[in-house]
């Protein structure tokens, strides 16, 4: 039984350093970490109303709610910082609405709050084969989407006003740049925990954007730092006994650390 | 591919009626109509918070107004591929670790899923024209403020549009880059119309086929030597800037203005 969960956990690394690579590459480019910030606690707070509507009415999958939480907020967030050069409030405020919606459906469900608490801090040595099949299809679709705009993603980042007067629909790029987001994230609620998807999604790509010179230099360095630091927290955690994904977190941190010495 | 209108004289390129562009209540340009011909060079001059860098947006149709606005005859966003825009350096995300030739190349790739021998041979001619080939392969966030603003000035150029729209292509330019930016707008103003915003003339100032004076609405709009008068600039910026005349050549004092 410790070997499949194990096999999951590894192949699960693997998928988050594909997520890491690609969405958590192009959000340090676009300046976009406090989104997945906030964007893992939408996907909390979908989550915690996703238990209490299983409780109380009829079954639904967290994670389904929570998906439709956090591209709920994607969009809206792809559209206010189309209005506005300065989204970091529209965020804080998502973040904080998130919040609220989270405490107050988790003061409401008790008894089962350690289900959500599973989603709060994740654990990628329990993850089921259902969990498997929708963390795989998650990244394949964001990876797919990832490179058929790769070219109009990156022209928008880098600026989006010629984009835009070269007929690239800037609003559309990035709402969708913001959905991948979203599906990344929770596509890794499950497995490091929405406090600790931060720590997987952004900060290997933002060590390797400083310890490499180019775009695919930052997208493969970050796949290699992510993996380096997923694989190595599973490791270790099977010898400390801890979470996997703080270990993993420290150690990307860590990375991070040094990559500032350079 | 070649420009739809090379070789065409005194048409149109843009017609302007009654344009008027707000931002949330506050009036940023107000009622301003002008024609401009193909080919030609036209300077855009104002103070700051004149509406320059609004009136170059309503052009390429990238924000609402209320007015008309007409390129060769059609809306802006139906001849996108004829325009190239080059906006202020300050708008670009140095955060993206592109190299030069990346940059010259988006343009021309970001819709295709391969890159065809003939598209870097464009960006290669492209970046020819500005002296910055030899930057090829280097990181484009890692070059001078001036060598930045050639790259930049090779991919506005880059998808040969028969209209050049440049907001302040010469800020933070060093010597080198502003002549060599400027030589290049002399031999591109035979085959195309260029908007320029600038707030120093006196470099183009032999080359300038139109001036327009901006200031939310256009207060003189005509040749150099029409336009470019001590009333007006007093009018334009509030202050007394002395003109000297050479002719039909006339040059502001002190040229850069950001009163």
């Amino acid at each position: 039984m410790l070997d499949i969960l194990l096999i999951r956990a590894l192949i699960a690394m693997v998928l988050i350093a594909v997520v890491s690579a690609t969405i958590g590459s192009f959000s340090v480019f676009r300046g976009s970490t406090f989104f997945v910030s906030g964007i893992a606690h939408g996907a909390l707070a979908g989550a915690s109303l996703g238990i209490f509507i299983s409780l109380n009415f009829f079954g639904v999958d967290p994670l389904l709610i929570a998906l439709l939480f956090s591209v709920f907020f994607a969009v809206i967030i792809g559209y206010a910082s189309h209005r506005s050069e300065n989204v970091d409030i529209a965020i804080g405020v998502m973040f904080a609405f998130s919040m609220s919606i989270a405490v107050l459906f988790l003061s409401m469900i008790r008894e089962y709050a350690s289900v959500a608490w599973g989603l709060i801090i994740g654990d990628v040595l329990l993850l089921t084969a259902s969990d498997m099949i929708l963390l795989s299809v998650s990244v394949v679709t964001v990876v797919i989407l990832f490179f058929v705009f790769y070219r109009r993603l990156l022209f928008v980042i880098f600026d989006p006003e010629s984009a835009e007067a070269l007929g690239l629909h800037v609003l559309r790029y990035e709402t969708l740049l913001f959905v991948l987001i979203a599906v990344g994230v929770v596509a890794l609620l499950k497995c490091v925990g929405a406090i600790l998807v931060y720590a997987l999604l952004i900060v290997p790509a933002a060590s390797s954007r400083r310890l490499f010179g180019s775009v695919e230099g930052t997208i493969a360095g970050a796949f290699i730092i992510s993996l380096i630091s997923g694989l190595g927290g599973v490791y270790l955690s099977i010898y400390l006994n801890v979470a996997p994904s703080a270990l993993a977190g420290l150690i990307a941190a860590i990375i991070y650390s040094i990559s500032l010495f350079r | 591919m070649g420009s739809r209108y090379r070789g065409v004289r005194n048409l149109s390129a843009i017609e302007v009626k009654n344009l008027t562009v707000r931002y949330d209540g506050y009036v940023a340009i107000e009622d301003v109509s002008i024609t401009i011909d193909h080919p030609s060079l036209v300077v855009v001059m104002g103070p700051n918070g004149a509406g320059k860098t609004t009136f170059l947006k309503a052009l390429l149709g990238l924000i609402p107004y209320n007015g008309t606005v007409s390129i060769f005859g059609k809306s802006p966003r139906k001849v996108r591929d004829r325009l190239g825009y080059l906006p202020q350096r300050e708008r670009i995300n140095l955060n993206v670790p592109l190299k030069v030739r990346d940059v010259v190349l988006l343009p021309l790739i970001s819709r295709k899923t391969g890159i065809k021998r003939y598209d870097v041979k464009r960006a290669k001619e492209a970046l020819e024209a500005v002296g910055m080939v030899d930057f090829w392969d280097s990181r484009f966030d890692s070059l001078s403020g001036g060598q930045q603003q050639r790259v930049l000035f090779a991919r506005t150029i880059v998808t040969d549009p028969d209209i050049l729209i440049l907001d302040e292509p010469f800020s933070a330019a060093d010597v080198r880059t502003k002549l060599a930016l400027i030589d290049l707008l002399h031999k591109l103003k035979r085959e195309k119309t260029v908007i320029i915003v600038l707030h120093d003339i006196n470099p183009l100032v032999e080359c300038t086929d139109r001036v327009i004076l901006l200031n939310r609405r256009v207060l003189a709009y005509g040749t150099v030597a029409e336009v470019i008068t001590e009333d007006n600039l007093e009018k334009l910026y509030g202050t007394k800037i002395p003109v000297i005349r050479q002719g039909p050549v006339c040059y502001v004092v002190g040229g850069d203005r950001h009163a």
